[in-house]
């Protein structure tokens, strides 16, 4: 019997999967019994490509499932976009879930028959950036590589010869490397907004690798699991107090290393000087709208208020596109980071709209993507 | 049906952005970003992001005879049937680099049988191969730029920017003043020295099938002058990948001397693969009137555009997304399509074999295609050179009270795509003398008529008029006009 609240380390039954499987495999074997057993139509997961890449595929055949790719830290994707109009189970980091959350305050997703099984996240990585890294920094022939973690603030890389090898983020992150800079300065890393949040901080002793601890969040997330168990896909055991202390533990580590990139990118701009920040932040725009396009809170389509009020024959000094869509995002960003990923010109966009946003969300003690909660006016800042 | 997911290269420039199209059950086509590739981390252009609309269902090319829908069978049939009757000496094949290389390679053993060559567009007075890689663009010391990124090639933009960080500086040669630049000079080739280059300088250019060849040249000349590294662009996705089979003996012309060729009589039999001379030219309607004068014009294609319009025979081929091959981006880089698609090729072994030739397999076409590319790593070092012969640059006089109407090129525009872009860009000055009103039209006129045009203000120099869509009052890349208040 699984209730709200339950803290447990869990594990896939089949030895295949567990092997397999990131951390025991407890998530696959999750996402394979919602499907098999029908608590959903279809699973979004990450195909494997290679040991840089994976793209999310939509999928009701539970083979795909077995051989999704699990948690890559080099595929800086966000999965909210595809829970679009469907009734599926899928895993995300916070900003997967968070878009997913807000995806349906604005009607496009059911939450109710949307499924979340949240994977905890430390940052992810560019692809590229990381193979430049694993030459310069690690001296491993990214061909080489079978797999990537990060534990103690370490992130470790094992090739094929089995050889780990481990440096510092921090010390990564100093020489340019590292995680995406919206992931450094994240400020949720245990999906608690999810059904099940999942991941490897708190798997202690002999099972360290081969488990997942999972705390379960809500209703649907007793039924994800119950239904795992009851189709004879898991086992799971309560997690112990310790092993609660040191997922607690590692959290605040990571909570604490996020809220010293807060400090660091967000400088305050002195007044009278912000309007020029921003014209010369957006001054090379080719009005692409791959910032609009990826968004995982945009809802809005083709004809929406940010284009519907821009022409590339305007003359603006700063476009209406930006403008509306710095107003439009202050009550709804969750600092993904995808509008910077996809920036051709390499606007720091998610950096610009957390600032904007940042300071009415907190005044308001809001933040999106956390809840089905309705936002505050933030376009009005509080007396 | 399952979602498809394919993985490729944007058709809109050289560059060889990475990205993946879905395309769901239903057949709608969706784009996603493919942040591993190197080329481009991920990151599309206007044009990368509308690349549904460009690859959409109903812009595919369908197998024709004499304008009626027939299938691939009949329409290879039918070619065949032309091309045995083609005098050689009157036939031309035409790809300005819109497929694989392995249809190009194809292509080229078609022209063989037909004992001519595929002709790319561009003259073989400046062909060239890449020199610089894109990443070497960040860390040059001193870029000039002939060229506007951020209409022509966006995807550079971002390296542009990084160069500047670490301390480059930035000269652009033309007429707008470009944000990312610390100064703009509209020189002349005879100024060239006044850009002060040198070995660890780094030259940005295009060239395209209506391209100034004695603007290239001059170009050329400067960094073999200068020491200085070159970096040509180009303006489609295999535009290097053409280069591959060109043997370096054989004559090839520009565009324009071969719809020159096709008007005068001396081409009577085209053959296309994914070229739109109509789109290409500066002029569509000239373009049009010239195609008329052929006696066959065979269009293998993967796209619906005007040519397949005229042509008495369409060979449909798969969009180039789902295509199995390879291309050669603007840095020499191979990059592979996902796909499986092998109809271009099939299509171009039993034209060959109709008329004579050896039929070949999409395995060969790719053997031979890897075998180029080794061989033309070996001859790099020659491929680059191209002699000055003048410094006349073949700029339009523009008489008091008129106007130059120019061209700036960009891919919507190459494809006649639809785009924001229905305004023209001229300067204070001209909004002042002629007292057009904000927000208000412009009326142009030329000896093709006029055409009524809503205009943005940007400081270009006085008499300049740009467009980046393809206007009917334009009679080339370069056109004398006149403007009014309407």
């Amino acid at each position: 019997m699984v209730e709200v609240g339950d803290k447990v380390i869990g594990y896939s039954t089949d030895p295949g999967v567990r092997n397999k499987g990131a951390s025991g495999g407890l998530v696959t074997a999750i996402l394979a019994a919602a499907l098999e057993k029908g608590l959903v139509e279809e699973v979004v997961v990450l195909k494997h490509i290679n040991e840089y890449e994976a793209i999310p595929i939509i999928t009701s055949d539970v083979e795909d499932v077995l051989a999704s790719a699990g948690s890559m830290h080099t595929v800086p994707v966000n999965l909210a976009k595809y829970a679009i109009g469907k009734n599926v189970a899928m895993p995300g980091k916070p900003c997967d879930i968070r878009g997913v959350i807000e995806q349906a305050k604005r009607n496009e997703v059911n939450i109710d028959n949307t499924y979340l099984i949240g994977l905890n996240c430390g940052g992810t990585m560019y692809p590229v950036q990381t193979r430049e890294m694993l030459i310069n920094m690690y001296d491993i022939d990214p061909e080489d590589v079978t797999g990537e973690n990060i534990e103690k603030g370490n992130l470790i890389f094992r090739t094929k010869s089995g050889e780990e090898k481990g440096i510092s983020i921090d010390e990564l992150e100093e020489a340019g490397y590292g995680r995406r800079l919206s992931c450094r300065y994240c400020d949720v890393k245990i999906p608690v907004n999810a059904d099940l949040a999942c991941g490897n901080w708190g798997v202690i002793g002999e099972l360290t690798g081969n488990a997942t601890f999972c705390e379960v969040m809500n209703e649907k997330g007793v039924r994800l699991l119950e239904n795992a168990i009851d189709a004879g896909y898991v086992e799971i055991e309560p997690a112990s107090d310790k092993a609660i202390t040191i997922r607690e533990k590692v959290n605040n580590v990571m909570l604490s290393m996020g809220e010293k990139w807060s400090e660091k990118v967000f400088t305050e701009i002195p007044d009278g000087e912000r309007t020029q920040y921003y014209m010369e932040q957006f001054a090379d725009c080719i009005n692409c709208g791959a910032c609009k396009e990826i968004c995982p809170v945009c809802t809005c389509g083709e004809d929406s208020k940010c284009t519907m009020y821009h022409n590339l024959e305007d003359n603006y000094r700063m476009s209406m596109f930006h403008m509306v869509r710095l107003m439009h995002l202050s009550d709804s960003c969750i600092g993904c980071g995808q509008c910077t990923d996809v920036c051709p010109v390499d606007i720091p966009l998610t950096t610009i709209f957390r600032r904007f946003a940042d300071k009415s969300q907190k005044k308001y003690n809001y933040k999106a993507g956390m809840t089905l909660e309705r936002p505050p006016f933030l376009e009005v800042m509080p007396r | 049906m399952k979602e498809m997911i394919y993985q490729t290269i944007c058709p809109g420039c050289g560059i060889g952005c990475g990205l993946y199209i879905r395309k769901n059950a239903e057949g709608k086509l969706s784009i996603d970003h493919m942040k591993s590739s190197p080329v481009n981390l991920g990151k599309l252009c206007r044009f990368g992001m509308k690349l549904p609309y460009y690859y959409a269902k109903e812009n595919n090319a369908v197998n024709q005879v004499n304008a009626s829908n027939a299938d691939v069978e009949t329409a290879i049939k039918t070619a065949v049937e032309i091309l045995k009757d083609a005098d050689s000496s009157s036939t031309a094949l035409l790809s300005v680099g819109n497929t694989t290389n392995e249809e190009q390679m194809a292509f080229t053993k078609l022209a063989a049988t037909l004992s001519t060559v595929v002709q790319t567009g561009v003259s073989s007075e400046c062909l060239n191969m890449p020199e610089a890689s894109l990443a070497e663009i960040e860390k040059a010391k001193r870029i000039v730029l002939f060229i506007d990124p951020y209409a022509q090639y966006p995807l550079i933009v971002r390296r542009l920017l990084t160069a500047k960080k670490n301390g480059a500086s930035i000269v652009a040669v033309g007429t707008q003043p470009l944000n990312l630049a610390d100064e703009t000079l509209d020189l002349k080739p005879g100024q060239y020295d006044e850009l002060k280059l040198d070995r660890e300088s780094l030259i940005i250019a295009d060239m395209h099938p209506n391209s100034d060849i004695k603007l290239a040249k001059n170009i050329l000349v400067l960094a073999q002058k200068t020491g200085a590294k070159i970096q040509f662009m180009r303006s489609f996705m295999n535009s290097f990948g053409t280069g591959l089979s060109v043997n370096q003996e054989n004559k090839m012309f520009g565009l324009a001397e071969l719809v020159e060729d096709i008007e005068l009589g001396n081409i009577r039999t085209l053959v296309v693969l994914d070229s739109d001379p109509i789109e290409l030219m500066p002029d569509n309607e000239a373009a049009i009137e010239a195609l008329k004068k052929l006696d066959k014009l065979i269009v293998i294609s993967s796209r619906s555009s005007p040519v397949t319009e005229l042509a008495n025979i369409v060979i449909a081929t798969e969009p180039v997304y789902s295509k199995a091959g390879t291309f050669l981006n603007a840095e020499g880089k191979l990059l592979k399509n996902s796909g499986t698609g092998k109809a271009g090729v099939d299509a171009l072994s039993l034209l060959n074999a109709g008329i004579g030739g050896k039929a070949f397999t999409y395995d060969e076409m790719n053997y031979l295609v890897l075998k180029a590319i080794e061989a033309q790593k070996e001859n790099r070092s020659v491929a680059a050179e191209c002699a000055a012969s003048d410094n006349g640059i073949s700029s339009p006089k523009v008489l008091k009270g008129k106007y130059e109407l120019k061209y700036l090129y960009n891919p919507f525009m190459w494809f006649d795509q639809k785009d924001d872009n229905d305004f023209v860009l001229l300067n204070r000055n001209t909004v002042r003398k002629l007292g057009l009103r904000k927000g208000g039209y412009v009326n142009m006129k030329s000896d093709r008529g006029e055409l009524k045009m809503r205009f943005r203000v940007e400081a270009l120099p006085d008499g300049l008029v740009l467009t980046a869509k393809k206007l009917p009052v334009a009679t080339g890349t370069s056109t004398i006009i006149s403007m009014e208040r309407c």
